[in-house]
């Protein structure tokens, strides 16, 4: 299963979910991020250094988040993806619109 | 010549044994032995594919109970094979007619990434069985 961390930074929120992020968990991380949009808007950083492991429901909810931040005037930006994370990120093309910064810090001030 | 790495799977077609097929690519991988990590990524990634397909599949257009599937993993000196069955309804797929979604979508890139990440994916439905064969180099 997954779990979630949430907290405030200076330049926006981040969401470091710790497990996989597959299609047992990918609604319950789509809406803690539609939480958090709805509550702090802004950029929301999705720290991916705790995923091990995401498939394409994953994928497809990271898309999801991604078109609810920006309905929202905010952006979605994710940090610090693993081996796994990254290759998939690349063999879906999606690293052309979720361009994966090496750092949480990276994502909150690039 | 090292004997292959087999392990076995049997299981209801259900959300939660998709963390089973996880667990048992965990365990096979401890037996087979070092594989550059693209190639073991890109297995894992296939395999978690076409269990969820063969989940979702069952899930949204079957409500008959009793669906089951098998998962077997085999590691040979130079091959990663794994083979899926399930006694679920026809999945009726062409794989050559599978493409990878667009960037603005939320769904359809699951048979595309399992192609992406393999050098070989097949399907047939086979005895009132849908079987799934997965093969990669061992790099």
């Amino acid at each position: 299963m997954i779990e979630f961390d949430i907290r405030q930074q200076d330049g926006g929120s981040v969401v470091g979910p710790r497990g996989r992020l597959t299609m047992v968990s990918a609604r319950a991380f789509r809406d803690a991020v539609t939480e958090v949009i709805e509550r702090d808007g802004g950029t929301v950083v999705v720290d991916l250094s705790g995923v091990s492991f995401v498939d394409s429901s994953g994928l497809g909810a990271l898309v999801a988040c991604l078109k609810t931040a920006r309905q929202a005037g905010g952006d979605l930006r994710i940090a610090a993806p693993t081996e796994q994370v990254t290759m998939v990120l690349g063999l879906t093309n999606l690293d052309r619109v979720l361009r994966p910064r090496a750092t949480v810090e990276d994502a909150l001030h690039g | 010549m090292a004997e292959p790495s087999r392990r076995y799977l049997d299981a209801e077609v259900a959300l939660e044994n998709l963390e089973a097929v996880h667990e048992l690519l965990e365990d096979w991988w401890g037996a087979v032995g070092d594989v550059p990590p693209r190639v073991r990524f890109g297995f894992d990634t296939a395999v978690i594919e076409i269990a969820g397909n063969i989940i979702e599949h069952s899930v949204r257009l079957d409500d008959e109970t009793g669906r089951r599937f098998s998962l077997a993993l085999t590691g040979t000196e130079r091959m990663l094979h794994a083979r899926f069955e399930d006694n679920g309804r026809p999945a009726g797929i062409d794989l050559s007619a599978v493409a990878m979604a667009g960037s603005e979508d939320e769904n359809g890139r699951g048979l595309a990434l399992a192609i992406a990440s393999l050098d070989r994916l097949d399907y047939r439905f086979e005895n009132g069985r849908n079987v799934w064969e997965l093969e990669s180099g061992r790099g």
